[in-house]
C-alpha cells in the first residue's frame, strides 16, 4: 500500500516539527507548510492525501486556506489543528472533516487522520 | 344731653387705646348716663352668624335674660333690624304686642317699667356687625337730633366691632397660615410615609386645638404597614362612631361631621364634634382625615376649608412619598443593573486578555509537551531521570487543563436547551462520583421533591456546575462528614423555581472570603484554578438564575441552585433557537 502524503500547514516551526516527527513515526509521510499560501501553492503541485492546518496565521488564516483547499479539491480531507478550543463546535461539523484543539498529547490528531484517510 | 359733648367722648373712647370690650362698654355706661338711659345693650354676630347679646351698661337689667339667648338674623325685632339694616323706634304704646316674648321667656314683666325702646343696626355699606338695643323709662320717641347722634353712635360702635373683625380674622389667618407652613416643611423634609403622616396628625389636632386627629389610610390604594395615625388618644366610646363616620366619608367621597349635642341651639351643648375629611388624589379615595373636638361648636366653615387643604397636602404628600419610594426602588435596580453591567465587561475583558495569554501559551507547551514525550520514547534513562520525564509531562498536561479551563470560562458556549429533571441528574452525579472509594467517608442525604417539575435547562452545563459545588463541598469534608442534597420548588425573585440545595458540614468559608468566591481566578485550593465557581456562577446566570450561598461558620456551607422554571429569555445570547 502506498503511504499516504501528510501536508502540515503551521506558522510555529517547532509545532511543524513536532507534528512531522510524530506522523512519521505513525508511517506517513509528511511535507510543511508554514503558511496558507505556500500550502496552497504545494498542493497545486504535488497530491496529498490529507492536510493538518492551523487556523491563526499571519497573513491568509486556516479558514480561509480552508475555504481555497476546497475549491481545489473538495474531497481532499483538511484537519483543523488549533490552539482555540472554543471554535470546536463551529467548525467541526462544518466544512472541515475534523477539529482538534492543539496538545502535547497528539494521539487525538493521529486518531482523527487515521479515521480521515478510511483506514 | 349736649350732643357735641357726647359725641366727642364717644369719639375719644373709640379711638382709645383700651381692649374691645372696655371701649364698647364705657361708649354703653356714656350713653345711658348723658341720654337718661336705663338699658343700652349690643348684640354682636356669633362665629355661626347668629346674634347674640354681649355687652352691657353698668345699669342694665335684662342682659342676664337676653345674654342666654340667641337669634338668626331676621328673627324677631332684633333679628330684623340687622337684615333690614333701618333703625326701629318704640314707644310702650306701639311695642309689638307679647314684645320678645316669642323668644325671651318672661321678658314682658321686665320691660313693662320701660317706655320707650330703641334698635339701631350696627352696620356699614356692606356687612352688619350687630344691634344697639336701648331701653329707657322716659317717655316719648327721640328728637331727630337725638336720632342723628344715636346712629353716629352706632356707626363708631359697628366701626369697633368691625376693626375687631378684621382683627380677630387675619389672626386666624396667620394661624392658618403658620399651620399650612408648618405642613409644607413637613411633607419637603419627611420623605418616610410614616413619619409624614404622624407629622400631619399632630400638626392638624395642635393647630385645631383637637381631642384628637386621626388619619386612616384606606386598604386598596396604600401600602403601608400601618393604616392609622393618630394623635391625641381616640375615647372607646367613640371607636364606633368614628368607623362609620370615615366609612361613609370614603364612600362618598366627601366630608361628613358628626356631632353629640342636644337639640337647638344652647350654648355649650355639644360634648363632642368630629368631622371627618377624605383624602383623594385624582378620584380615588386615599383614606380620610378625621378630628374630633369637645365642648366645642362644630368646625366652621372656613376651618373645613382649612381640613380639606391639608387632606390635599396628605394627598399630595403621600403620592410624593410613593413615587420617592419607587424612584428609590428604581435607582436601587439601575445601580444594581449597572454592577451587573461592570462586572460583566470586567470578565470580557479580562476574559480576552485570558483567552489571548492562554493562546499564545498553549503553542509553546503543546512544544515543550510534545518533544519531551519523544524524548521520554526514545532515550533510554534511569529510573530517577524516567520520574523527572514524568513530571514535566505531568506539568505540562496540568497546565494544558487549566488553560481549557480558562478558556471554558472565557468562552461563550452556546446553551442546548432540554427539559431535564433534576432530581435524576443529581442522582447521575452522584452514581459517577460516588464510585470513587474515597466517597465513603462522607454520608450523603437526600431529600428530593418528588414532584419536582422539569426545567428547561443545557443539562451538560448545569451538570457541570452541580459536579463543581458538590466536589467543593466534598472537598470542604475532608475528615469526612454528611452531604445534603435537597431539591424542592421554590420562588425566586417571583418566578416560579426550583431550588437545589448542597449542605455541607466542612466547616464553611472563612466571611472574609465570602465576596470573592465567584471571582474568576480565586481558589483557596493548592491545585485550583479558581474558575469553578465562576463559571458555574456565569452559568447560572445565563440560565436567568442564580447561586445562593448560606455560609454557616463553622459548620459548613450551604449552595442553592435557583434556576427557573421557564426559562424563556435565555435567549438573549446567540445560538439559541
Amino acid at each position: 500500500m502506498k503511504t499516504a502524503t501528510i501536508l502540515i500547514v503551521d506558522d510555529e516551526e517547532h509545532i511543524r516539527l513536532l507534528f512531522k516527527e510524530e506522523l512519521e513515526d505513525e508511517g506517513y509521510s509528511v511535507d510543511l507548510a508554514s503558511n496558507g499560501l505556500e500550502a496552497l501553492e504545494k498542493l497545486k503541485r504535488s497530491a496529498y492525501s490529507l492536510v493538518v492546518l492551523d487556523i491563526k496565521m499571519p497573513g491568509m488564516d486556516g479558514i480561509q486556506t480552508l475555504g481555497e483547499i476546497k475549491k481545489l479539491n473538495k474531497d481532499l480531507p483538511v484537519i483543523l489543528c488549533s490552539a482555540y478550543g472554543e471554535f470546536k463546535q463551529d467548525f467541526s461539523s462544518w466544512v472541515s472533516d475534523g477539529y482538534v484543539v492543539k496538545s502535547a498529547d497528539t494521539r487525538e490528531l493521529k486518531e482523527m487522520i487515521k479515521r480521515a484517510l478510511g483506514a | 344731653m349736649d350732643p357735641v359733648n357726647v359725641l366727642g367722648k364717644v369719639i375719644e373712647i373709640s379711638h382709645s387705646n383700651l381692649e374691645v370690650a372696655s371701649r364698647i362698654e364705657a361708649i354703653l355706661n356714656l350713653m345711658a348716663h348723658e341720654m337718661g338711659l336705663e338699658e343700652a345693650l349690643l348684640y354682636t354676630l356669633d362665629k355661626d352668624k347668629r346674634l347674640s347679646c354681649r355687652f352691657m351698661n353698668r345699669t342694665s337689667r335684662l342682659y342676664e335674660i337676653l345674654s342666654s339667648y340667641r337669634c338668626h338674623v331676621g328673627e324677631g325685632i332684633v333679628g330684623s333690624v340687622a337684615q333690614k339694616r333701618v333703625p326701629q323706634y318704640f314707644t310702650d304704646r306701639n311695642v309689638p304686642p307679647r314684645f320678645g316674648c316669642l323668644f325671651y321667656a318672661d321678658l314682658d314683666e321686665e320691660t313693662s317699667i320701660y317706655k320707650s325702646f330703641a334698635f339701631l343696626p350696627l352696620s356699614d355699606d356692606s356687612f352688619v356687625y350687630g344691634v344697639l338695643l336701648l331701653c329707657s323709662s322716659g317717655i316719648g320717641t327721640p328728637l331727630d337730633t337725638e336720632k342723628i347722634v344715636l346712629s353716629i353712635i352706632a356707626r363708631e360702635l359697628g366701626g369697633i366691632l368691625r376693626t375687631y373683625d378684621l382683627l380677630v380674622s387675619s389672626k386666624k389667618r396667620i394661624s392658618e397660615l403658620a399651620t399650612l407652613s408648618e405642613l409644607g416643611r413637613v411633607l419637603t423634609s419627611a420623605t418616610e410615609p410614616h413619619l409624614l403622616l404622624q407629622n400631619i396628625a399632630s400638626i392638624t389636632a395642635k393647630s385645631f386645638n383637637a381631642a384628637f386627629t386621626t388619619i386612616k389610610l384606606s386598604h386598596s390604594f396604600v401600602r403601608l404597614d400601618l393604616q392609622r395615625f393618630t394623635s391625641g388618644e381616640i375615647d372607646a366610646n367613640l371607636e364606633g362612631v368614628l368607623r362609620e363616620l370615615e366609612t361613609e366619608a370614603l364612600r362618598l367621597k366627601r366630608a361628613s361631621s358628626l356631632s353629640d349635642h342636644t337639640p337647638e341651639s344652647t350654648l355649650n351643648a355639644t360634648r363632642f364634634s368630629l368631622h371627618c375629611t377624605p383624602i383623594l388624589s385624582k378620584d380615588r379615595a386615599l383614606g380620610t382625615i378625621t378630628l374630633c373636638r369637645k365642648g366645642e361648636h362644630q368646625l366652621e366653615e372656613d376651618d373645613q376649608y382649612l381640613v380639606s387643604a391639608v387632606a390635599n397636602y396628605i394627598s399630595s404628600g403621600l403620592e410624593t412619598s410613593f413615587l420617592n419610594t419607587k424612584l428609590r426602588d428604581v435607582l436601587k435596580e439601575l445601580g444594581d443593573a449597572q454592577k451587573r453591567v461592570i462586572e460583566h465587561e470586567k470578565l470580557r475583558s479580562l476574559g480576552e486578555m485570558t483567552a489571548s495569554i492562554a493562546h499564545e501559551i498553549r503553542n509553546p507547551l503543546v512544544i515543550i509537551g510534545g518533544f519531551t514525550k519523544r524524548l521520554a520514547k526514545q532515550v533510554q534513562l534511569d529510573e530517577k531521570d524516567n520520574r523527572y520525564i514524568d513530571i514535566i509531562i505531568g506539568e505540562v498536561s496540568r497546565l494544558e487543563a487549566i488553560l481549557n479551563d480558562v478558556l471554558n470560562y472565557v468562552k461563550d458556549a452556546s446553551l442546548l436547551l432540554e427539559s431535564c429533571n433534576l432530581n435524576s441528574i443529581i442522582d447521575e452525579i452522584l452514581y459517577l462520583l460516588a464510585s470513587d472509594k474515597i466517597w465513603e467517608r462522607v454520608r450523603v442525604v437526600k431529600t428530593y421533591d418528588p414532584d419536582l417539575p422539569t426545567i428547561v435547562c443545557d443539562i451538560h452545563q448545569i451538570k457541570q456546575v452541580l459536579i463543581n459545588i458538590i466536589l467543593n463541598a466534598f472537598q470542604a469534608m475532608g475528615a469526612g462528614g454528611t452531604l445534603a442534597l435537597k431539591t424542592e420548588r421554590r420562588l425566586y425573585q417571583d418566578r416560579p423555581s426550583v431550588a437545589v440545595s448542597i449542605a455541607d458540614t466542612g466547616g464553611g468559608i472563612d466571611p472574609s472570603l465570602l465576596d470573592n468566591i465567584f471571582n474568576p481566578f480565586f481558589t483557596t485550593k493548592e491545585r485550583g484554578t479558581g474558575l469553578g465557581l465562576a463559571i458555574s456562577n456565569k452559568i447560572v446566570m445565563h440560565h436567568n438564575g442564580h447561586i445562593e450561598v448560606r455560609n454557616r461558620t463553622g459548620e459548613g456551607a450551604t449552595f442553592i441552585v435557583h434556576l427557573p422554571i421557564n426559562n424563556k429569555t435565555t435567549g438573549a445570547r446567540e445560538g439559541i433557537t
